[in-house]
């Protein structure tokens, strides 16, 4: 009696699983295929804004609290060649491509001197990301999701809580006690997104041959829209410009 | 056997069992499980929303119904799914049994009033009206409630093990003050999930908004407050740790501030 009871629970614990993926599969409408002559995007995202200004020290060495002291990464550019770091692009229109790799090691998002480190982060639906505390203080994680189990909790030093995405949603993570910090967590639908690195670089591999939409999203910036078109093993150079109004 | 005899037996037995039932059948109203929740919004529900809850939540459960303006906390904009006072583990949705709790005792410190006016039917046929403001209804289901653990007595040790907690763990008194009268260094910066400011709750009153027994405390330490920036120390404090900070906050109320 008592095995077979136990069955029933394994069963049933079965076919819900079998039933809530199913659910999340068919939300999405995106086909895995292999991509063997898939083109490449690459490009630049660049900031035409005043570049003095951000580094400006409005507070001009006075006495301020550990988060304020170190500098805000809301709108980080490049002195060089003016590229956007912390810039997220994506496809938009695929329905069919390479197959979506959730990583097996959980991304990190660490809390260093009241800090996330990193400030923005582009996951694949599905993933599951972990969250440190790295301060001998308390901390708390709070997310704001709908469709995502949102969360709330308390880490003291070295605790370490995960957290899973399922749906595409852009997420700010942020720290009650410490109002300055907070991260963004971009979740996409498709394996075809990057962000960008902190001369505004980016690059998408395997992409198969067509005409696709391609977007960029900053937090301050908002969002930038073109069209691209791929070709089957070249490589098609972009450029995003934010200007400065 | 006497007659007499037999009648007093009769008659103490009779009215243990008339007592019994009275007490069986005055406590178990209270919970949704004796009261039917329709699954589906009905018209009933929809009247009885109409009528006494939109004029604060506003009739499409925003929050922004003519009343609302002037009042803080603001009514719930029920769209987030966002619900404080739960039995189910941090940012999970509520069950139906929290949310009829809710309604049938009210908010203290708010202006939600226990609805004990209405019928339980009429109580229990908002519910799905209220779900179904929220798209999160129809992509999330509840988690299982929390199991709350063998309650500790309140002594002198778990006092002041909470009061450790409470002072160097988790530093609760960054927002809830020292005394825990809701003035420490962060408290003024805090706003809820819509943009609203908040107060960190004064212990000092007494009147805990989700109820006042030590058990109520305890749960709002395991689950969080949902929509505000109260955590849940479930994954961070042992069980036995959360009746320590139960207890120790439930020592901070001041009788004589309870009555103001």
């Amino acid at each position: 009696m008592k095995s077979l009871s136990f069955f029933i629970i394994l069963f049933s614990f079965l076919g819900w699983g079998i039933v809530s993926s199913k659910d999340i599969l068919a939300e999405r409408n995106y086909i895995e295929e292999e991509v063997p002559d898939g083109g490449n995007v690459v490009g630049n995202v660049k900031y035409m804004g005043d570049l003095a200004m951000l580094k400006l020290d409005l507070y001009g060495g006075w006495e301020l609290t550990d988060t304020s002291k170190n500098a805000s990464e809301k709108l980080i550019a490049s002195r060089i060649n003016n590229g956007l770091k912390y810039a997220v692009i994506s496809i938009t229109n695929i329905a069919k491509g390479k197959k979506r790799l959730i990583p097996k090691t959980h991304p990190i998002i660490d809390q260093q001197r009241s800090n996330f480190i990193p400030h923005v982060i582009a996951i694949l639906a599905g993933t599951t990301i972990d969250i440190l505390n790295g301060d001998e203080e308390l901390h708390t994680v709070h997310t704001r999701t709908i469709k995502n189990q949102p969360f709330n909790l308390g880490t003291t030093y070295k605790q370490r809580i995960s957290g899973k995405f399922d749906y595409p949603e852009i997420v700010k993570l942020s720290c009650d006690i410490h109002k300055y910090a907070y991260a963004w967590i971009v979740i996409l639908d498709n394996p075809y997104f990057d962000i960008t690195d902190r001369n505004g670089y980016f690059e998408i591999c395997d992409i198969p041959a067509g005409t696709y939409k391609l977007n960029v999203w900053h937090e301050e910036l908002g969002n930038i829209e073109k069209e691209v078109t791929v070709y089957p093993k070249k490589i098609t150079n972009i450029e995003f410009v934010y200007s400065q109004n | 056997m006497k007659p007499k005899v037999l009648l007093d037996k009769v008659g103490l037995w009779s009215a243990t069992v008339v007592a019994s039932t009275a007490l069986i059948l005055g406590v178990a109203p209270m919970t949704a499980k004796a009261v039917n929740v329709p699954t589906e919004v009905t018209e009933d529900g929809k009247n009885t929303y109409k009528k006494y809850c939109s004029p604060c939540h506003g009739e499409e459960g925003k929050g922004d119904g003519p009343l609302a303006r002037s009042m803080l906390p603001k009514p719930r904009d029920f769209t987030r799914g966002a619900y404080k006072f739960r039995t189910t583990p941090s940012g999970s949705l509520p069950t139906d049994e929290d949310i009829f709790r809710t309604i049938s005792y009210g908010v203290p410190n708010s202006t939600m009033i226990p609805w004990d006016i209405l019928t339980e039917q009429q109580r229990a046929s908002v519910i799905p009206v209220l779900k179904s403001f929220s798209e999160a209804f129809g992509v999330r289901k509840p988690e299982s409630p929390v199991g709350v653990g063998l309650e500790i007595r309140p002594t002198e040790r778990t006092i002041a093990e909470g009061k450790k907690l409470y002072e160097e763990k988790l530093e609760c008194w960054k927002c809830h003050g020292v005394e825990g009268r809701g003035d420490g260094p962060s408290a003024a910066e805090q706003e809820d999930d819509f943009g609203f400011p908040i107060k960190p709750f004064d212990f000092t009153t007494g009147k805990f908004k989700g109820g006042n027994s030590d058990r109520d405390v305890y749960l709002r330490f395991t689950t969080g407050l949902n929509g505000t920036p109260m955590p849940s120390f479930a994954k961070e404090l042992t069980d036995e740790q959360r009746w320590c900070l139960t207890h120790y906050v439930m020592s901070l109320i001041k009788p004589e501030e309870t009555c103001k």
